[in-house]
């Protein structure tokens, strides 16, 4: 492990669940203003590489820093935990998570939901987080929505919400996780115009998606996630030429053909 | 049916309709207070704390609540430890025998009902709130109590009726509520019919007035509810 400061530091990641080992050493970096991008195919274990990065799921092994702070573990194996409920609880309010089902509470309106955040964690004034909603708001499109409820919106709708809840908290790093997958195809590109516009504010984000040319664009990096290993990283130039890697290729073919 | 007879003897049962009303509130309020803790442990990952308050659980629905009481009634004054204890001032009276086994009784019941509701709260609403950063506690207060309590309602409704109509009971430990009193006045009166028919329309309408309420309750709950 080298001494650079990092934005988000990944080493020798391990999580099984029962007898299914879904990663198996993974390491990576990320850098303030990364765009990285994690391709893989379903099971690969991309939703598992994120979660364990705000410690939604717990590693067997491995460690995790973010801003080079380590993520306090203890105990081993199965009953390896977190060893500092408030450290994790103040990382986790460092890192946005947004998913593939919106998971936006359905007793808030649309403005509740944005503040809640900042408000109850963060413990920003009700006044200045009820701005800072209204500007995220604005930012994804969706000012005149603010007094709905979730059940109200459309998918593409609620997740263009469900960013502007995650950029509420003023992260340093965003995570998402298939933000797209749930959506009708015609809302899919709603969602990758607002990503793409964080993308180009340098915003350090990790996207795991199924979107290829998409990835391709934003991207800083990309990483081909493959039985919870590494298979391939590198920029988007490099990792999509890369024919040395037959699974790549057959994925990258398969997406194609989906598509 | 003479219902003369209804009519003159109403006042006397509204007295017992006070006692009645004194239960079930006092029922109620222990009863819930009881139960949150009940479900919270009902749910909780130590087994510790699920196992015993899964044994409560089973023992207050698996007995009928008339032998719970009696247990509560007659059974802990062969207690001498029990007589010479502060609890005697209480246990000694039917009164606070039978708040003590309503409540016991029907914390069991409530605590299912918490617990089945604040599992049906999504998981994915509760991993968004976890990694905002939020405490378990603020977890609990601000994302799961307020779905799980309107989740929660209609059975907690069912229950509370259930209770109100369970604390006729309460007249066989010589308490003087709605039933006792009417059985008081057909002892004198030797008139079963009617005035266990005024009493049933009593307990009528305390339950209409009851799951009024509690729709009252729901509907402004339930804003966020907007039917599409
Ligand atoms: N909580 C869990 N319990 C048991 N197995 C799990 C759990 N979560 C994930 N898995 C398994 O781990 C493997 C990796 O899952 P993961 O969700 O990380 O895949 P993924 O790459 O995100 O796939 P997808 O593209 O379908 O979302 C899968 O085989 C999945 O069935
Ligand atoms: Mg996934």
């Amino acid at each position: 492990m080298n001494s650079e400061s990092h934005a988000l530091t990944i080493d020798n990641l391990h999580k099984s669940f029962g007898d299914l080992e879904v990663l198996n050493g993974t390491c990576m970096c990320a850098d303030k203003g990364d765009v990285i991008s994690i391709l893989g195919s379903s099971g690969s274990g991309k939703s598992t590489l994120l979660r364990c990065i705000n410690l939604l799921e717990i590693p067997q092994q491995g460690d995790v820093y973010i801003n080079d702070e380590l993520i306090k573990m203890k105990g081993e194996g199965s009953k390896r935990k977190a060893a500092d409920q408030r450290q994790v609880e103040r990382i986790r309010s460092r890192l946005s998570m947004v998913f593939q089902s919106f998971n936006l509470w359905t007793h808030m309106t649309v403005l509740e939901n944005i503040m809640e955040g900042p408000v109850q964690v963060l413990n920003v004034q009700k006044d200045d987080a009820k701005e800072r909603a209204m500007a995220y708001l604005e930012k994804v499109g969706l000012a005149d929505k603010y007094a709905c409820y979730p059940s109200q919106l459309s998918g593409g709708q609620m997740q263009r919400v469900a960013i502007a809840r995650a950029l509420a908290m003023e992260p340093d790093i965003l995570l998402f996780d298939e933000p797209t997958s749930a959506l009708d195809p015609e809302l899919v590109n709603e969602v990758l115009q607002v990503i793409e516009l964080l993308a180009a504010e340098g915003r350090t984000m990790l996207i795991v998606t199924h979107e290829m040319e998409f990835a391709r664009q934003v991207s800083s990096e990309i990483i081909f996630l493959n039985e919870g290993v590494i298979e391939i990283s590198g920029s988007p130039e490099e990792v999509f030429n890369n024919k040395s890697s037959e699974k790549f290729s057959n994925f990258f073919a398969q997406g194609r053909t989906t598509q | 049916m003479n219902l003369q007879i209804v009519m003159e003897y109403t006042p006397e049962i509204l007295a017992g309709v006070v006692v009645t009303m004194k239960l079930v509130v006092v029922t109620m309020v222990l009863g819930l207070l009881l139960a949150v803790p009940l479900a919270l442990c009902r749910n909780a990952k130590s087994k510790w704390l699920s196992i015993p308050a899964y044994a409560y659980i089973y023992f207050f629905r698996g007995t009928p609540l008339l032998v719970q009481l009696f247990i509560i009634y007659y059974g802990f004054s062969q207690f001498e430890s029990i007589r010479q204890s502060f609890l005697w001032t209480f246990l000694s009276e039917s009164y606070w025998c039978s708040i003590l086994a309503f409540t016991l009784n029907t914390a069991a019941y409530t605590a299912e009902i918490l617990r089945g509701a604040i599992k049906s709260v999504p998981q994915g609403q509760i991993e968004a709130a976890l990694s905002v950063g939020m405490s378990p506690i603020k977890l609990y207060t601000r994302i799961i109590s307020p779905q799980a309590a309107l989740i929660a309602l209609p059975g907690y409704c069912n229950e509370s009726v259930l209770m109100m109509k369970g604390t006729s009971l309460a007249s066989t430990v010589a308490l003087l509520e709605i039933t006792g009193i009417t059985r008081n006045l057909i002892a004198e009166t030797f008139m079963p019919l009617e005035l266990f028919f005024l009493a049933g329309v009593i307990y009528m309408i305390i339950s209409t007035i009851m799951i009024g309420g509690f729709k009252l309750l729901e509907a402004s709950l339930s804003r966020f509810r907007v039917e599409i």
